[in-house]
């Protein structure tokens, strides 16, 4: 066989390295920024987009995941009260215990992990719906959060995690450690997604789980792995949360992010019906967001013009998926 | 097998929740006090949320006076979210239990007027705290600082520091606050008049959230880069205007005060990113809110200067809009941070 045949073998197995909306994504940021460069100069400078690739972060790591999840056909809606309960205890350890970086990061993961597992537990063997089970867990995981808080913020929290945060220790070589550990991240779930057999069953979970398990997939222990995955990054996305806020850690925390995560995922390209889907896209839908976000502060406009930019993007995303799709089948 | 070990995960799942849910307390909080003889008044109010410093601190202060006073039984329950439905149902239980003062801080003024008048024609007393309901049937309004005091304090210590001239910007938090929009209003008319060489040049909303209030202050400061001033209008703004120039590494450059409660200032103060924080005695309005609840309760009026305890020597009241005022806003700063344990 000659090494011709074998690559476009190899084409025809693989999946197209980008689903099509991320050049769309790209193409957009691309053309946001030399806008907003022209009419802002303070744009793109390093002040400007160093805090904007750190603002980015929790919310596309925790898209990675929650791409996963989406891919799978579930969804995930506790991840703001699961994020509300591992920054409150990491916070409290910070204060109460003094405990290093790698100490409270590892406690972050692990405490994220467990929720995760609840819900994974919950949703591959208990059969209900993704949707039902972490909207009950998400009021759950809220409870837990404000007893943990008791009746006060969490004040005083030392700058252990500065290495995550916005500050000069945040940076090496200029690039903040917060988005270099979701670009790798995210990197690592693009490549296990597209490449290995393991990574492709979550697609075909999505795409007919009674087809796949008739497969010989392991479709509830993979749907466990999506949903302790999304805690494990939760945990250490709580760990970025409490590094670019304040010395103090108030109720607040974690409150809509699961609507920003989800709105990344959506951006990006991922169907929200399953079996299709880009970590790449949730990268650059999160970082477009942001972009939009700051953007319409720097320009001096008004702030909720933001909102109303996220939410175009929102029904132009889904849109364009519906259409994908028609002409998918139409082929 | 497999159904043993789900069983198995579920049962640890489930018990690790409920060992770490309920370690805890109870949160009721009750103060009785007084003879057996006498009569106890039941005074009870209902914070926007409780579980925030701010309302802990008001609730600290009523079950002081409420010791003070030996005859009112101080009651205290808000919703966990500044929610207005669920700060309604609190209200309407409290109606069915007949206390006899009610006093709420409105999170929406206009639904809970009508609740009020529920609460009056049962025969409770009732009044607001914190925030007013203007157009309700409440009895006297328990007022931390006008809003001219909030406006004109925040401006004053911004401005000292950036020496009376510069441009500044606002991050503020609920886009229809009303008392946030109305000491915004002060902050122009009066930077306008006493400070004709500053500038606000821009006014954000964060919502309540710390980080996207930090990361505003820092789009802001790169937007304009001769800005040398920002307000952090509430709570959790004011720590995040701080925390953004820190991390900036602007401290010196660009000068930051806020609303904030004393303690989450705390660090900010001392490294010198924030000049002050405006406030009020917490503790003195939650004392203030319990006497006044005591008064009402009792049927006695009140007087145009009240002697309320030793720290409260001189409240003044007006008639014209039932108002009881704590007194001027006060500027937290490194100096006197330490005398606040909220």
């Amino acid at each position: 066989m000659t090494a011709v045949t074998e690559a476009k073998i190899r084409r025809r197995v693989l999946p197209s390295p980008i689903t099509g909306q991320e050049i769309v994504l790209v193409g957009v940021i691309v053309l946001l920024w030399a806008a907003l460069a022209v009419s802002t100069p303070a744009f793109l400078t390093a002040g400007s987009i160093q805090p904007l690739l750190v603002a980015t972060a929790p919310v596309a790591l925790v898209g990675v995941a929650m791409t996963i999840v989406i891919i799978t056909g579930g969804i995930d809606v506790s991840v703001g009260g699961a994020i509300m309960v591992c920054s409150v205890l990491t916070a409290k350890a910070l204060v109460g215990a003094e405990v290093n970086l790698g100490v409270a990061v590892l406690l972050s993961i692990a405490a994220g992990g467990v929720l995760g597992l609840v819900n994974g537990v919950l949703i591959a063997y208990g059969r209900v719906h993704a949707i039902i089970i972490t909207f009950g867990t998400a009021n759950l995981f809220m409870f837990l959060g404000l007893r943990i808080f008791g009746s006060g913020t969490v004040n005083g929290i030392p700058g252990t995690l500065a290495f995550f945060g916005r500050g000069p220790d945040g940076r090496t070589l200029g690039i903040p450690h917060a988005f270099l550990i979701t670009l790798v991240i995210t990197a690592v779930a693009w490549w296990y997604l597209r490449h290995t057999a393991g990574g492709r069953h979550f697609f075909a979970i999505g795409g007919d789980a009674q087809a796949a398990r008739l497969a010989g997939v392991r479709v509830q222990r993979r749907i466990l792995l999506a949903y302790v995955l999304t805690g494990v990054l939760v945990g250490l996305a709580s760990c970025f949360v409490i590094a670019q806020g304040t010395s103090t850690l108030d109720q607040s925390v974690g409150s809509g992010k699961e609507l920003a995560v989800i709105a990344a995922v959506v951006i990006g390209g991922t169907s929200i019906m399953g079996g299709r889907g880009s970590v790449l896209g949730t990268l650059l839908g999160a970082l477009l967001v942001q972009s939009v976000v700051s953007g319409v502060t720097q320009l001096g406009w008004r702030s909720q013009l933001s909102d109303l930019f996220v939410g175009i993007f929102i029904i132009v995303a889904v849109g364009a998926d519906l259409l994908r799709a028609r002409a998918r089948r139409a082929r | 097998m497999r159904p043993r070990f789900t069983a198995a995960v579920v049962m640890a799942t489930t018990a690790a929740i409920a060992l770490t849910g309920c370690t805890k307390k109870n949160d009721t909080d009750t103060a009785a006090s007084g003879d057996a003889g006498k009569k106890t008044y039941k005074v009870a109010f209902v914070p926007k949320l409780q579980g925030v410093p701010y309302f802990e601190a008001m609730n600290a202060g009523g079950k002081e006076a409420a010791a003070a006073l030996g005859n009112v039984e101080w009651l205290y329950q808000g919703p966990t979210q500044a929610d207005a439905a669920a700060q309604a149902d609190i209200v309407r239980s409290y109606i069915q239990q007949k206390v006899d003062a009610l006093i709420v801080a409105p999170n929406d003024p206009d639904s809970m007027a009508p609740l009020l008048q529920q609460a009056k024609d049962a025969g409770i007393h009732v009044a607001t705290a914190d925030t007013d309901a203007p157009s309700s049937v409440r009895e006297v309004f328990v007022n931390q600082a006008t809003a001219e005091g909030i406006g004109q304090g925040l401006t004053d210590s911004l401005l000292t520091a950036m020496g009376g001239k510069g441009k500044y910007a606002i991050v503020s938090c609920g886009q229809t606050a009303e008392n946030l929009n109305s000491w915004i209003e002060v902050q122009k008319a009066y930077t306008k008049e006493k400070y004709p060489d500053a500038e606000i040049v821009d006014i954000v909303y964060a919502g309540e959230d710390q980080a996207k209030a930090t990361q505003m202050a820092t789009d802001l400061m790169n937007a304009h880069p001769d800005l040398t001033g920002l307000v952090g209008e509430c709570t959790s703004s004011a720590p995040g205007v701080a925390q953004a120039v820190k991390d900036a590494g602007k401290i010196g450059k660009v000068f930051t005060v806020g609303l904030g409660t004393p303690q989450a200032m705390k660090p900010y103060l001392q490294d010198k990113s924030s000049t002050a924080a405006i406030l009020w005695d917490v503790e003195n309005l939650g004392y203030l809110t319990a006497w006044a609840g005591a008064q009402i309760a009792q049927g006695k009026p009140f007087a145009a200067t009240n002697s309320v305890s030793s720290e409260l020597s001189a409240v003044t009241y007006t008639e014209a809009n039932k108002m009881l005022l704590l007194g001027p806003a006060l500027a937290i700063t490194d100096q006197n941070v330490d005398q606040f344990n909220y």
